[in-house]
């Protein structure tokens, strides 16, 4: 016994280390993409407030007021785009077969906050972008994050005055997302290798596109709306099995200059999801 | 001791601000990221607790992942590099070296300290990595990745190291 104990007394950093690694591990797997630890993450406030101090410094000094308020704007009125275009897509639905049934009083359900980012990175493998607002802003996971030239991510986890958006550079990001002008869906990823570039997949043969065509969201998900742009169609080539075809997209979003975002926030999200979920169960 | 717990602390608060704040926003040639707050624990003194040495190890890489919200993958690197410190620098300078000694160019000479640098670069990256590349992998472009990290690594530790007038002197005292 006392040989025992002398033992594991002489070899107590080795269960140390065996103790360390595995906290490690729980670490590494037990945040999903969407629960991540808030207390080891830029969205504490101590490690917030420092990161973002290269933000601060890597911002336009004198431009920022300016720059701020023209955003501002040009969310405002690239909301109102939408919100026309959807309101047109509305009546043209209610034109024809199906007259009256379309509730013309539903407003745009999508409004947006200002945000602006603090902390970026584009070459890591699992890139994060944190940006300055959070749970007291009304932020909440899973929220659409888009830059004035187009998609930049979902939020993924929310603190007090800070959040933390997994954006389209990195692996755990996916998107269902279209050729403008085209109704078929692929799924928007991000291969690791260039910033500039994101990947189309699954997207069937028969869809007609050319190179340069535009690739917006496809407005499958309660995240985006539809037709926020997404970049344009560089190149593309077959899958293995032949019936589909992966697009190269050249962003339209700058990840390495990214300074003010909108955070679009979706009130009917919650009963979208809601109802899925129910359907989800019925269907078991 | 009181001397060296403050000296370790400046070292862990100067190397881990300077990784957050400029490093980990470096992507040369979009691979190479330098992680030189491996430098913390290249220079804790030799002949400290293995325990020690492991917690400092750990909290070091806990600090950095909290700041690339990576939770856990810079952590368990650090702690294997900080695990096998002790026996590697036996291994590499033989058993008589006096405890409380700071590895440096002077105290292990030119080619024992980049062999040891190397090896526990090495160590780090090739976890840290590895870990990564779990969410997605693509063997050349990790490979590339690995080796030019570390590059990089290594030379702004040999750059740290040479304009280090503390290693410089205690080098002498000792």
């Amino acid at each position: 016994m006392r040989r025992l104990l002398e033992f594991l007394v002489t070899k107590r950093h080795w269960f140390l280390f065996i103790l360390l690694e595995v906290v490690c591990l729980v670490l590494i797997y037990q945040n999903s993409a969407y629960q991540r630890t808030v207390l080891i993450s830029t969205t504490n406030v101590v490690t917030g407030n420092i990161a973002s101090l290269v933000g601060n410094v890597s911002g336009y000094f004198n431009m920022r007021a300016i720059n701020r308020e023209l955003a501002e704007k040009n969310g405002e009125l690239e909301m109102r785009l939408l919100q026309l275009q959807n309101e047109i897509r509305q009546l043209q639905a209610r034109e024809v077969p199906f007259d009256g049934y379309a509730d013309s009083a539903r407003v745009f359900p999508y409004k947006f906050i200002m945000a602006q980012v603090k902390n970026n990175s584009v070459t890591q493998l699992s890139n994060y972008i944190t940006i300055n607002k959070g749970k007291k802003d009304g932020i909440t996971p899973q929220m659409g994050v888009v830059s004035e030239s187009g998609l930049v991510g979902v939020v993924s986890l929310v603190g007090d005055h800070f959040s933390v958006v997994l954006p389209v550079l990195n692996p755990k990001f996916r998107q269902s997302c279209k050729v403008l002008g085209r109704n078929y869906a692929g799924s928007l990823a991000w291969d690791g290798r260039n910033a500039r570039y994101a990947q189309l997949m699954e997207l069937p043969r028969h869809v007609e596109f050319q190179k340069g065509d535009t690739v917006v969201t496809s407005g499958y998900s309660a995240i985006f709306p539809a037709g926020i742009k997404v970049g344009t169609v560089s190149d593309y080539r077959r899958e293995h099995d032949d019936n589909f075809y992966t697009l190269e997209i050249e962003l339209s979003t700058n990840f390495q200059a990214l300074d003010y975002v909108r955070v679009l926030m979706n009130e009917e999200q919650a009963e979208q999801w809601k109802l899925e979920k129910e359907a989800l169960k019925n269907d078991k | 001791m009181i001397n060296d717990f403050v000296r370790n602390l400046i070292y862990f608060i100067l190397f881990v601000s300077i990784q957050v704040l400029f490093l980990n926003h470096i992507h040369f040639l979009r691979m190479a990221t330098p992680f030189l707050y491996v430098y913390f624990f290249l220079k804790l003194p030799y002949g400290m607790s293995r325990s020690q040495m492991l917690f400092l190890s750990f909290i070091t890489g806990l600090a950095i992942d909290a700041f690339t919200n990576t939770p856990g993958m810079h952590a368990a690197a650090c702690t294997l590099a900080g695990f096998v410190r002790e026996p590697l620098i036996r291994f590499l300078i033989g058993k008589d070296m006096p405890e409380g000694l700071y590895p440096s160019f002077r105290t292990f000479g030119y080619g024992s300290f980049f062999r040891y640098t190397f090896l526990i670069v090495a160590i780090h990256h090739l976890i840290l990595f590895g870990i990564e590349s779990l969410s997605l992998f693509d063997p050349l472009s990790l490979a590339l990745r690995i080796l030019g990290s570390m590059a990089v690594t290594i030379l702004l530790v040999f750059a740290a190291e040479a304009f280090n007038l503390e290693s410089q002197r205690s080098g002498e005292k000792q």
